[in-house]
């Protein structure tokens, strides 16, 4: 009610009468902004989802749980039963898990020993992790593109070193074949697996060294030290000094890199066969003017949302567990 | 007395504005404009250079260019702005399927006045697209998907069919990713009995199942163009599905790829000027559309923007080797009703048979 009264009379005399309610009254603006911009399209969203498609038009609002159905069991249910949309979204979880795994994994060492390392240099090699951030998901996928290319890239590097001929005569490139990384004439990485997780991992890279160096760079090193002193190798320092103090930020670490991935579009889509897609990109397909179906679209996101947050509340408890032993 | 002054001033003010708006009324009509949308890049870059001002010198209307981004997305921004009341375009470039799907949706569109657009009888009626509240679109212009191939690699094939041999085309080819991309409607026209396949669920399967088969050599399922474009270039693709007029231009530039017509043909899909609902210049929209379709005009667009006339060859002063550049036969027919009366069906049978579940 206060509040009311006070934007009926200017945040001038408000301001002037006390100074605590302009910061009210920005708070309530702050509040007002989040509402529009983050929770009015989130609801638009979920209420879309119930929205019904026209076949050969585009969609009308109703209350319709068919297309929740239809991710589960497929359109056509019951005379035939898909579990596509389920397979989707598990290839959204399988790309997120791994490379955020692969990430964190391989930017912790990084990440020790830039800690390590002069302040100067320090400096230095953060500025440029940070700058590398702001090459955008496109670029990325672009770069990886092209160095994964046949006539500019690895495959051409295979050739010209005459790796591909030594992999054919030893009999590897049968395998390779088999495992749809290669063609008759050369290797080939794209399509495939290894070259989504591959850039999926390089685009969190720098997030898990950002994330991970504050809690590395507060270590206290002279309790790996006592362990060296009574004699400890470095692996057995790793395990049960550093890995247990860093337990915390390593865990967050990994699950904000996870569902930052989890919505991944380009590097699938580019990346990925068609028999490895997501739901990131199975909801593109939706809703675009080609299907115009942005109820079914929306109810994948919807459960894709919610699939996030169940982890990240699995997350949480995992941890308040271990906190608690 | 300021208040006084303020008031004449607006007094005057009315009257002369009241008065130049009678004055100037034959000065606006003389300056007529009209907004037209084309899809950006080279395509609508060709447009406002050599389609544009010759209209214009032929008529005196202005022409306005507006970009859409393709036919299908348009159509989702088009829907929206008529919602809203104040559309971007007048007239839009439709694609056949998505002009029948405005049609559905109804209230999008305006009936065309077919007696302003004498011209348009140099076009095939199926090119004029009627629906029960009159004529909705008439074609612009026609743009096949060919085969291609990279020529340093591999023979032309004489078939469609030649794709699906492992020897050659293992993990070699890139082929559209969308369900109505038109790669449903050439495995109908190699292997079975073209549109009409399409008329039963049990047959479009069947076309689904066939198409299936051509998995193992596919390297690439392109969703843009530029992908496809790129893997040419690239090498990591040596075949497949790709638009006639970009291949023609990527091959002029030394690109090792040529497009080919197969005995079964490629598929010949059309774009339509469409009216939106909204707009107040039927009239300048219709003499655009008449312009558009003279065989003069469907020349330069053919020359210059490498699109297929609408109109007979032998109507328009295209050589048989500027004709072959954009054309070619047979054609196939896309089996657009089948797409959208069964258009969930068809899609979840399409990505059920690309991702393997």
């Amino acid at each position: 009610m206060t509040v009311a009264e006070h934007i009926e009379t200017g945040p001038e005399t408000a301001r002037a009468a006390k100074p605590l309610s302009a910061v009210r009254l920005l708070s309530w603006a702050l509040t007002a902004v989040i509402v529009t911009l983050c929770v009015v399209p989130f609801l638009l969203v979920f209420v879309i989802s119930f929205g019904r498609k026209i076949e050969g038009a585009a969609w009308v609002w109703d209350f319709t749980l068919a297309n929740y159905q239809r991710f589960f069991v497929g359109a056509l249910w019951p005379d035939d039963v898909t579990f596509l949309y389920l397979q989707q979204l598990g290839f959204s979880f399988w790309y997120a898990v791994i490379a955020s795994l692969l990430a964190v994994l391989t930017a912790l060492p990084f990440t020790l020993l830039l800690s390590r390392l002069s302040r100067r240099a320090q400096a230095a090699w953060l500025v440029f992790i940070l700058s590398s951030l702001s090459l955008s998901e496109v670029f990325i996928v672009m770069g990886w593109d092209i160095l994964l290319s046949n006539n500019s890239g690895l495959p051409a590097l295979f050739k010209s070193t005459g790796l591909t001929q030594w992999l054919k005569d030893t009999g590897w490139f049968q395998v390779l074949r088999d495992w749809g990384l290669a063609s008759p004439r050369n290797v080939k990485f794209k399509t495939s697996q290894f070259a989504t997780i591959l850039t999926m991992s390089y685009l969190v890279w720098p997030y898990a060294v950002i994330l991970l160096y504050p809690a590395l760079s507060r270590l206290d090193r002279s309790q790996s030290e006592a362990a060296r002193t009574m004699g400890a190798g470095g692996w057995c320092v790793a395990r049960t000094v550093i890995l247990p103090a860093i337990r915390l930020p390593l865990f967050g670490t990994t699950l904000l890199l996870f569902v930052f991935l989890l919505g991944t579009y380009v590097a699938v889509t580019v990346f990925a066969a068609p028999a490895q897609h997501s739901t990131a990109v199975a909801i593109y397909s939706n809703i675009r003017g080609a299907n115009l179906n942005a109820p079914f679209g929306a109810a994948q996101a919807v459960i894709l949302l919610m699939s996030a947050g169940v982890c990240l509340a699995l997350g949480h408890r995992i941890n308040t567990w271990a906190e608690a032993r | 007395m300021i208040k006084l002054n303020r008031r004449t001033l607006l007094k005057t003010g009315a009257a002369s504005l009241a008065a130049s708006s009678v004055l100037g009324t034959p000065l606006i009509a003389q300056s007529r404009s009209l907004k037209i949308g084309s899809y950006g890049g080279y395509f609508e870059n060709s447009f406002k250079e050599f389609v544009y001002p010759a209209f214009t010198e032929a008529t005196g209307i202005t022409v306005e260019s507006v970009t859409q981004p393709n036919s299908t997305d348009w159509l989702v921004t088009m829907q929206q702005a008529t919602a809203a009341g104040s559309v971007p375009a007048d007239l839009s470039l439709y694609a056949r399927d998505t002009l029948i799907k405005a049609s559905r949706i109804g209230g999008l569109l305006k009936p065309l006045n077919l007696k302003a657009i004498p011209a348009a009888s140099n076009l095939d009626p199926y090119f004029v697209f009627e629906a029960p509240e009159g004529p909705l679109g008439v074609g612009a212009m026609s743009w096949f998907t060919a085969m291609v191939i990279n020529p340093g690699e591999v023979d032309a094939p004489a078939s469609w069919a030649e794709f699906w041999d492992s020897t050659i085309y293992e993990s070699s080819l890139g082929l559209s990713r969308n369900y109505n991309s038109q790669f449903l409607d050439i495995v109908a026209a190699t292997f079975f009995d073209g549109e009409a396949t399409f008329a039963t669920d049990e047959g479009i399967l069947a076309i689904i199942e066939k198409a299936a088969e051509i998995k193992p050599n596919v390297a690439l399922w392109w969703s843009a163009e530029s992908q496809m474009e790129q893997s040419m270039k690239n090498g990591d693709v040596i075949g497949g599905q790709y638009y006639l007029d970009v291949a023609n231009l990527m091959a002029l530039d030394g690109f090792p790829i040529k497009p080919i017509f197969p005995k079964e043909g490629n598929p010949q899909d059309y774009g339509s000027w469409c009216l939106s609902s909204l707009s107040d210049k039927a009239d300048e929209a219709a003499e655009f559309i008449n312009f558009s379709s003279d065989p003069a005009t469907q020349a330069i667009m053919s020359r210059k923007i490498g699109t297929a006339p609408l109109v007979d060859q032998s109507k328009t002063d295209l050589t048989d080797e500027e004709f072959a550049f954009v054309s070619g036969t047979p054609s196939i027919k896309p089996a657009y009703e089948a797409y959208l009366d069964k258009e969930t069906f068809i899609k979840e049978s399409w990505d059920k048979m690309l991702a393997g579940a």
